[in-house]
């Protein structure tokens, strides 16, 4: 049995502490220039179906400092695009005898078909709209660096919850440590019944973040304006931008957050995006560490040698 | 050549008949029921005793696939799957590869049926209601209907302009041709593979409301009531469409309604994780609505179970959820599904359940089958069940092509025992041969 990494609603919390610690421990060896464990005969398929540069890079430089080595695919230089099934393309590549896969999909629960065929690790790298775990993962060390605990505090995930993987990946996460989150944004873009995820709902944006010790803010697509969802920008940006006017309501040390790429001036605007209560920047710096973490998490099944390298 | 179908519960609904006798075939026609013919001179016997004799079953919605899809089903295995089901006559889509618009395509399927090879079982072909199921020119219904067919649909690909339909109606009104309906409002239901609800809130899939199958529903229902179209609802699947049904024929138009196996086992929540063989359109729903779907074919709103056998090939359904196709092979499990989790549990009566798998859909359809009456059906048409016969579902004991079924593995308690259309045309393994005597 392989151990992946497909979404955070399957761990437990010991295993999100794991994950953090290690991509805490990760940090610290990496700024400080000290050894980190070696994956050297270790070969990871990067398969990107959907367009990402971030996740991607992110990716390689973990890869890059555990010593592993990558195999690039994108959908149109693949074989794919010659009308290969999902399934054959992991099939193909479990029997060229790479050893674990992250994926990145536009369907919900391609990496789960992609493990079910695979014989080693699988990671997921976002996919559709259901998870994007990694980006959890960097966005807890980051709060946690900030705040020092994720128990207890207050995290308002703002804009189209509907159509984003960052928001229950988030959800999930936090929820799992202990802290209070509330989705908010216009009905349109809430799930209708959110009963299964770990949120309460807030239409307006002032009670939703009064008092947040975090705001998440997700990119809103353009295409949902076309697809009839919102009446246009400057509406959704007069009822939901994260601007200093509105950071008013949350607590006053409040961090924004926002997975990328931002669109500036619709859901947020320059002052919450680069002000000092800002974490933007060690989100994607995080999001490093986190992926070597769950690279070497899902690669090494043996707990024992998580701890031996946290003790290290 | 005189068969003896001995001492079994004879359950037929047309009749109001359940008790336990005998009944005798001669040649290829029922020429008896009663403890009196158990005494008769004949060439074989079958023990039936503790299992049910009942007309051969009906099955108003069945997908053959062929011509166009040969990979997923033939009108061969489809009929063997059926005989095995303990199916008799079955009723097939036209949503094949061209459509089933023309009356050669009709003659096609007809005499594929009718081949040796074939499962020996009647197939009453529906055909498509406009040109190439497009829903947009009505298709030749009238020679559709001289060529055979015995009702008309656009089945998954459901008129959505108003006009269109009640056209459709009145032509059909005209023609004395019932007309079936896949009740789907496709701009709600565009981009959606699961019921929404919570579970695919989870999931991060695209949900179908509830309201895309009932505002059809209502304006169907509705049509049917101001054309006097005789209108059947396939596959009903929210508790709202149940009772739009209700209040459609309270006002006394001509409508009728069918469940299928799925909509009454499972819920969204059976999708799991990304389980494509839960994927169905209408999609699963939640318990609520399959409490009040019971209720529905406890009180007869809900006329008949229809099997909606939907087969697909292996390789289409091992593919990410949103690819996948709807539907699953349904055929072989229907009769074991329903007698599990609606007459052993008490909510149908065993003569209900021939009457919601056999009687009802023959009578909704005006088929001959579906009664043991004579002169009603051109052969014998017989299914003989043994509700206690507990058993595993395996997928790949199954004549259909598709091993693609939720029900495998699940273990289940009733199943078809022999199926006789003319002659015998199915006997199951399980059927021991200590109860068959030459004589």
């Amino acid at each position: 049995m392989s151990r992946h990494l497909l979404g955070i609603r399957h761990l437990d919390k010991d295993q999100i502490e794991t994950l953090l610690s290690l991509a805490a421990d990760f940090k610290l060896r990496v700024i400080e220039d000290k050894p980190v464990p070696k994956l050297n005969k270790q070969v990871v398929g990067m398969l990107f179906f959907e367009n990402s540069t971030r996740t991607r890079v992110s990716f390689e430089m973990a890869a890059h400092y555990l010593s592993m080595k990558t195999a690039n695919f994108t959908a149109s230089s693949s074989s794919m695009s010659k009308g290969e099934t999902l399934k054959d393309t992991i099939l193909t590549l479990r029997y060229e005898r790479l050893n674990g896969l992250v994926i990145r999909h536009r369907l919900s629960g391609a990496p789960t078909l992609a493990a079910h065929h695979f014989g080693g690790p699988v990671l997921n790298a976002g996919d559709g709209q259901h998870e994007h775990p990694t980006q959890a993962l960097g966005d807890a060390l980051t709060i946690i660096e900030r705040k020092g605990d994720l128990d207890g505090l207050v995290v308002a995930i703002v804009g189209d919850v509907e159509h984003s993987r960052v928001a229950r990946s988030n959800a999930w996460l936090l929820s799992k440590m202990g802290a209070e989150v509330r989705f908010v944004g216009p009905k349109t873009l809430i799930p209708a019944l959110p009963a299964l995820l770990p949120g309460a709902v807030f239409y307006d944006l002032a009670t939703g973040i009064a008092n947040a010790d975090v705001v998440i803010t997700l990119r809103l697509q353009k295409e949902r304006m076309s697809e009839g969802m919102l009446s246009s920008i400057g509406e959704y940006a007069a009822m939901y931008q994260v601007n200093k006017d509105t950071l008013r309501y949350a607590q006053p040390d409040c961090l924004v957050m926002h997975p990328g790429p931002l669109n500036r001036g619709i859901e947020v605007d320059d002052v919450a995006a680069d002000g000092e209560r800002s974490a933007i920047t060690s989100q994607v710096e995080n999001g490093v560490f986190v992926r070597m973490a769950s690279l070497y998490w899902a690669f090494t099944q043996d707990e024992a040698r998580h701890d031996q390298v946290a003790e290290e | 050549m005189r068969t003896l179908l001995k001492n079994g519960r004879i359950l037929d609904p047309s009749q109001d008949l359940d008790q336990v006798s005998s009944l005798l075939i001669e040649d290829d026609q029922i020429v008896g029921i009663g403890t009196e013919v158990a005494q008769a001179e004949v060439d074989e016997v079958y023990d039936c005793t503790g299992m049910w004799i009942s007309p051969g079953l009906v099955d108003p919605h069945v997908h053959l696939r062929e011509p166009g899809d040969e990979h997923k089903e033939t009108i061969v295995s489809g009929t063997q799957a059926a005989a095995a089901g303990g199916y008799t006559t079955i009723c097939c889509m036209p949503n094949t590869n061209p459509p089933l618009d023309s009356p050669a395509l009709v003659d096609f399927i007809l005499d594929r049926a009718a081949s040796p090879e074939s499962g020996g079982v009647f197939v009453a072909p529906v055909g498509a209601l406009t040109r190439g199921m497009r829903g947009e020119e009505l298709a030749d219904l009238s020679a559709l209907k001289r060529a055979g067919i015995i009702a008309a649909s656009d089945e998954g690909f459901p008129i959505q302009n108003a006009r269109v339909m009640t056209q459709a109606m009145e032509f059909c009104v005209q023609l004395d041709l019932p007309i079936m309906a896949h009740c789907e409002d496709t701009n709600l239901t565009k981009g959606g593979s699961m019921h929404e609800g919570a579970m695919s809130a989870m999931l991060g899939l695209k949900g179908i409301p509830r309201s895309a199958e009932e505002i059809a529903v209502v304006r169907n229902c509705l049509l049917s009531l101001h054309t006097g179209c005789q209108l059947h609802i396939m596959r009903v699947s929210t508790w709202g469409a149940v009772e739009m049904v209700r209040q459609a024929k309270f006002l006394g138009a001509p409508v009728t309604c069918e469940i299928c196996p799925m909509h009454f086992a499972f819920t969204d929540e059976h999708v799991g994780e990304f389980d494509t063989r839960f994927k169905i359109l209408p999609p699963l729903r939640t318990q609520v609505d399959i409490d009040l779907l019971v209720q529905g074919l406890t009180d007869g709103t809900i006329d008949c179970i229809a099997s909606d056998h939907s087969p697909h090939a292996s390789h289409e359904v091992d593919v990410p959820f949103e690819e996948a196709p709807f539907g699953s092979a349904q055929l072989e499990s229907a009769v074991g599904v329903t007698l599990t989790l609606l007459t052993h549990t008490g909510v149908l009566s065993p003569l209900e359940t021939i009457n919601k798998l056999s009687t009802k859909p023959a009578q909704i359809l005006r088929l001959d089958a579906g009664t043991f009456r004579s002169g009603e059906s051109p052969v014998a048409q017989v299914c003989v069940i043994d509700p206690n016969c507990e058993w595993t579902f395996d997928r790949h004991k199954t004549f259909s092509k598709s091993k693609n079924t939720p029900f495998d593995g699940m273990k289940l308690k009733g199943k078809t025992m022999l199926t006789f259309s003319g002659s015998e045309i199915y006997r199951d393994a399980l059927f021991s041969d200590d109860r068959y005597l030459v004589k």
